[in-house]
């Protein structure tokens, strides 16, 4: 047998041999990871040191690519972030697993420490150059600028070219890579897609951006909160396997059991000790120092937690964007119909707090009745655009009937319109079933929890396409009453060879049956807008949506009207030829009596039109 | 309230009844009340089976529509269809229903206020004649609305068919002179007179064409004084028809020879003798009660050793038949009456055995022998063995 010698190889050896597994797994996909990780590093940097972000970002193709069928690509960031220590540069760009954020329990967008590293390594290997950073702290007078490369048999960065340059922000990171690639704008995997959705799920960032040969986009900021990043807190003793409840004692050597319990984990208070004594655990124990702990011990103490009710884990730990933002930060991808937002309270799922929340948009400038509604994954704020049949956001939105909301959607798959249905997940432990985070482990009870958002959410929304619906059928009953009415007394008066009075007077008889069945439909869609306006209301005292956008149901309203008009203007015109009528004295005093409310009904309808009319001119007037 | 008539009527008996609903329809407008009408519930649910008058009649079940904003449509289109097919029945001009299709097209090509009733789909225009014709209790071919003559292809050396024309002239054919050329009747038959020049013994209606061609060509009815139909799978009206015709004016045997499986029994041989629940109305003269069921039989398949196989579980159309023979031993009134207990078993022997057998297996009996098939009918005739 030959003899084979067994060998180590440093963790940037492995990624460099393995960049499909972070998301470099064509050159699509490398711009786009590229962009994502140093737009992710920027955001994190700057609500860390509670700096409202402004990102200029410029992808060009500045030439041919040494592999086939690539390109050379650009890409440019910049930032107003804190800047980076001069002495991190080298670690943050080109060493693997180097991370402040690593196991913290926040709700950070980088986690591992892998990414920017990982688009480093690809720079490199493609084009021989790592990437080119300029930063700037405040302390600092003058900028520094370097090149830095991955020394992948070593996993460290390597600084080349270090100088000193002078640079007009006070504060901030400019980054710029030059690899292999293809730029992809649209779709899935598009870059406008990723920098849509970056800019729905962070309200408080400014995007100036150039893609290609495109013209510059600015996207400013719809809040001027940055986001609390939650500190750490202790952890959730449901959310611990036994290995790491007893790790996490280690930590604590010399204390006792109580105080260890107490002092060590989120919402352990002295009545849930007293819980866990119910439930099994013995009282001896809680005096006992850790140290003098054997591992049965942890055991039954570990049991006895598991098996007591305890308060869900601290929502400080969860960050979440907020019902308002979302709501502002949506009308910023495009012109939005109606939309619904909704933020769920965080709950645990697999152990771990979760946050979900969901916004559901129709669009009036994007995707068609035809087309699957157009899903945004999130996880704690990033966009995921690749795997997503797996993802447990896309098998929630499937699981949902949104028939029942008015949507159009074939059995167990994604519905149809011209929406956005945005979900995100927000956890400090988010669960992915890759290294290149692109796809949320679908458990069953994630699964559950993001069905639960969108089933809330398309509550809210069905109220709006029921409206719609009512609005509808009220127009289709006008127009057939005014097709086919007159159609089916002249066939009859044909057919009968009946004089010309009897198919007046029928004709009146039809207004009357059919006039009644308009009269319902109105009712109908009546409440089904009061329903909507309530919601609205209550959209408005949120701060959801501005009063203005509230009322615009009234516009509706004078469509609606507007629509009834010929129907009941028909009517009229039967009443006055009635009157007209010599011949029938009788028939007119009767139709008279039973119709005495109905011109009463109209003219109150015709001056609130007016009134609406003149409020409608005057905002119109204010807005010039 | 249409007044409920039945049987077969003229022309200027259904223009009246036409016109009294449409008057009734007209008066109720111009009181402000919403017109009705009426029309048979055409389904299983309404339908009758009495084994003494042999075929389904309707039940009281009645489908109403009222005039709202969501019939108005169906209103004016039936009306405006009735129309055209009033006018019709006024001139003596017949046509299919995609004709009428057409012209109700035309209809609207030269009344562009009409536009609304143009009928998209033939579907579309075809639902309101049916429903015309139900709610008037009229035949299709009542209404000059004709389908085409498929299937009844007819052959025999004794029968000769007297048939009134529209101008009241008459024509005689002897099918003994047609040659290899079979008589086809016509959607109507009831204005044909039959007469036997020679004793016929009986008529034997068969469910493949091919087959029925078969046994005429290699001499059925030149050796056996018969009527010997092809059935062309499902009866149509006109194969009802003159099946009836010949039942109620040669008062002969009649026996139908087909597949031994679910669809045979209840689709083809059940329509035949007892009509259908989609044409309640029209079951009276479109159906022949005194049709037995010659084969093939359960028992035919042990007594000649035929070849059966198996229903083929992937075959959707096969298990459709085998649930809708289930159905109809729980549901339908006819395989549910004691007189047709037989149909009934072999019904049951299917459901059980899950295997069927075809008409042509009796070829196999005596390969060498092109008239064994015959033999085997005639055998089956003699000896009582059908149900």
């Amino acid at each position: 047998m030959a003899k084979n010698s067994i060998t180590t190889s440093s963790t940037a050896e492995y990624f460099a041999k393995n960049l499909q597994q972070v998301g470099f797994s064509s050159p699509t996909k490398a711009v786009l990871t590229t962009l994502k990780e140093s737009v992710d590093n920027s955001l994190d940097a700057c609500e860390s040191a509670k700096i409202l972000p402004e990102l200029k970002i410029e992808i060009q193709k500045i030439g041919r690519g040494t592999a086939k069928n690539s390109d050379l690509v650009s890409v440019k960031v910049q930032d107003n972030g804190p800047g980076i220590d001069p002495d991190d540069l080298a670690k943050v760009f080109g060493e693997y697993l180097a991370s402040s954020k690593f196991g913290r329990g926040q709700c950070s967008r980088g986690q591992q420490g892998i990414g920017i590293s990982a688009a480093t390594t690809w720079a490199q290997l493609t084009n021989a150059t790592g990437v080119e950073v300029v930063s700037k702290t405040k302390k600092m007078r003058k900028a520094i600028k370097a090149r830095i490369d991955v020394d992948i048999k070593k996993n460290r960065g390597l600084i080349k070219k270090k100088e000193t340059i002078d640079w007009a922000p006070e504060h901030g990171t400019a980054i710029s890579f030059k690899m292999d690639g293809r730029v992809q704008l649209n779709g899935d995997g598009g870059l406008i897609t990723y920098l849509e959705g970056t800019t729905l799920v962070n309200p408080h960032v400014s995007i100036k951006y150039k893609l290609l040969d495109n013209d510059w986009v600015d996207v400013e900021r719809v809040s001027k909160d940055v986001p609390l990043v939650p500190p750490p807190v202790n952890p959730h003793p449901h959310t611990m396997k036994l290995g790491e409840f007893m790790t996490h004692a280690h930590i604590f050597g010399k204390v006792n059991l109580r105080k260890w319990l107490k002092t060590g984990f989120s919402r352990v208070s002295d009545a849930a000790i007293q819980s866990f004594v119910k439930a099994g655990l013995n009282k001896g124990l809680l005096n006992k120092m850790l140290s003098t702990l054997s591992e049965e011990d942890f055991k039954k103490v570990y049991r006895s937690i598991q098996d007591s009710e305890l308060m869900s884990p601290s929502t400080k730990s969860v960050l979440t964007v907020g019902e308002e933002s979302l709501a502002k930060s949506i009308r910023r991808i495009g012109e939005v119909d109606f939309f619904s937002v909704v933020t769920r309270r965080p709950r645990i799922c697999d152990h771990k707090p979760v946050v979900i929340e969901v916004a559901l948009a129709r669009f009036l400038d994007r995707g068609s009745e035809e087309s699957a509604v157009q899903i945004l994954r999130f996880a704690n704020r990033v966009p995921l655009q690749f795997d997503k049949a797996a993802c447990a956001v896309t098998k929630a939105v499937e699981s949902v009937n949104w028939r029942s909301y008015g949507l159009a959607q074939s059995k167990t798959s994604v519905p149809q319109g011209p929406y956005i249905f945005a979900v995100s997940v927000v956890s400090p432990f988010i669960k992915f079933k890759n290294a290149s985070k692109e796809t949320i482990d679908a458990s069953d009870e994630l699964v559950e929890e993001i069905r639960r958002a969108l089933m809330q959410a398309g509550q809210k929304l069905g109220r709006h396409i029921r409206a719609e619906a009512r609005a509808e059928d009220l127009e289709r009953k006008i127009r057939h009453v005014e097709q086919f009415g007159p159609m089916l007394v002249e066939g009859l008066v044909r057919i009968l060879n009946a004089p010309a009075a009897r198919r007046k007077k029928a004709e009146e008889g039809l207004v009357k049956i059919l006039g009644r069945d308009t009269n319902t439909a109105e009712e109908k869609m009546k409440d089904a807008e009061v329903k909507l306006k309530k919601l609205k209301a209550r959209q408005v005292a949120k701060g959801l949506i501005e009063e203005e956008e509230a009322s615009g149901e009234v516009d509706d309203d004078t469509e609606i009207e507007t629509a009834l008009k010929p129907a009941k203007a028909k009517s009229k015109a039967a009443k006055k030829a009635k009157s007209s009528s010599p011949k029938k004295k009788k028939a007119k005093v009767k139709t008279k009596t039973k119709t005495k409310k109905k011109p009463v009904k109209s003219s109150s309808k015709k001056k609130a039109q007016k009134k609406k009319v003149a409020k409608k001119k005057t905002k119109a007037r204010g807005k010039k | 309230m249409a007044v409920r008539k039945r049987g077969s009527r003229g022309g200027d008996d259904i223009t009246k009844h036409a016109k009294e609903i449409c008057e009734k329809m007209l008066a109720d407008l111009e009181k402000a009340r919403r017109p009705v009408l009426e029309a048979t519930k055409c389904s299983l649910d309404n339908s009758n089976y009495n084994p003494k008058v042999g075929f389904f009649t309707p039940g009281g079940k009645m489908v109403r529509t009222e005039l709202n904003v969501s019939s108005v449509q169906k209103m004016s289109r039936a009306v405006f269809m009735l129309e055209i097919l009033l006018r019709n029945i006024k001139s003596g001009a017949v046509n299919t229903k995609r004709e009428l299709y057409y012209i109700s097209k035309g209809e609207v090509k030269h009344n562009p206020k009409l536009k609304a009733l143009d009928f998209q789909e033939q579907n579309e225009s075809d639902s309101t004649i049916d429903f015309i014709t139900d709610m008037l209790e009229a035949y299709r071919e009542e209404m000059n609305c004709f389908a085409n003559d498929r299937g009844g292809q007819t052959y025999s050396q004794q029968l000769v068919v007297t048939e009134t024309m529209s101008d009241g002239s008459k024509a005689v054919i002897d099918l003994s002179q047609l040659g290899t050329s079979p008589f086809q009747p016509k959607n109507r038959p009831q204005s044909l007179k039959l007469k036997a020049k020679k004793p016929i013994k009986f008529a034997l209606i068969v469910e493949s064409e091919g087959t029925a061609n078969t046994l005429v060509t290699n001499g059925f009815t030149r050796r056996n004084p018969c009527i010997l139909i092809g059935a062309q799978g499902v009866p149509s009206n006109a194969v009802r028809g003159w099946c009836q015709l010949i039942q109620n004016q040669l008062k002969i045997p009649m026996y139908f020879f087909g597949d031994l499986d679910a669809y045979t029994l209840q689709n083809i041989f059940r329509t035949l003798k007892a009509g259908s629940a989609a044409s309640l109305i029209r079951n009276s003269d479109f159906s022949a009660p005194n049709v037995r069921f010659l084969g093939v039989l359960p028992e035919d398949i042990t007594k000649y050793d035929l070849h059966d196989y198996a229903v083929k579980e992937a075959d959707a159309s096969e298990q459709r038949s085998l649930k809708k023979a289930k159905d109809a031993l729980e549901n339908d009134p006819f395989f549910r009456d004691k007189k047709n207990k037989q149909l009934a078993n072999v019904l049951k022997w299917l459901l059980k055995s899950k295997r069927r057998c075809e008409q042509q297996s009796l070829w196999m009996v005596d390969s060498k022998d092109p008239t064994m098939p015959e033999k085997i009918i005639l055998e089956k005739i003699k000896s009582g063995s059908y149900v």
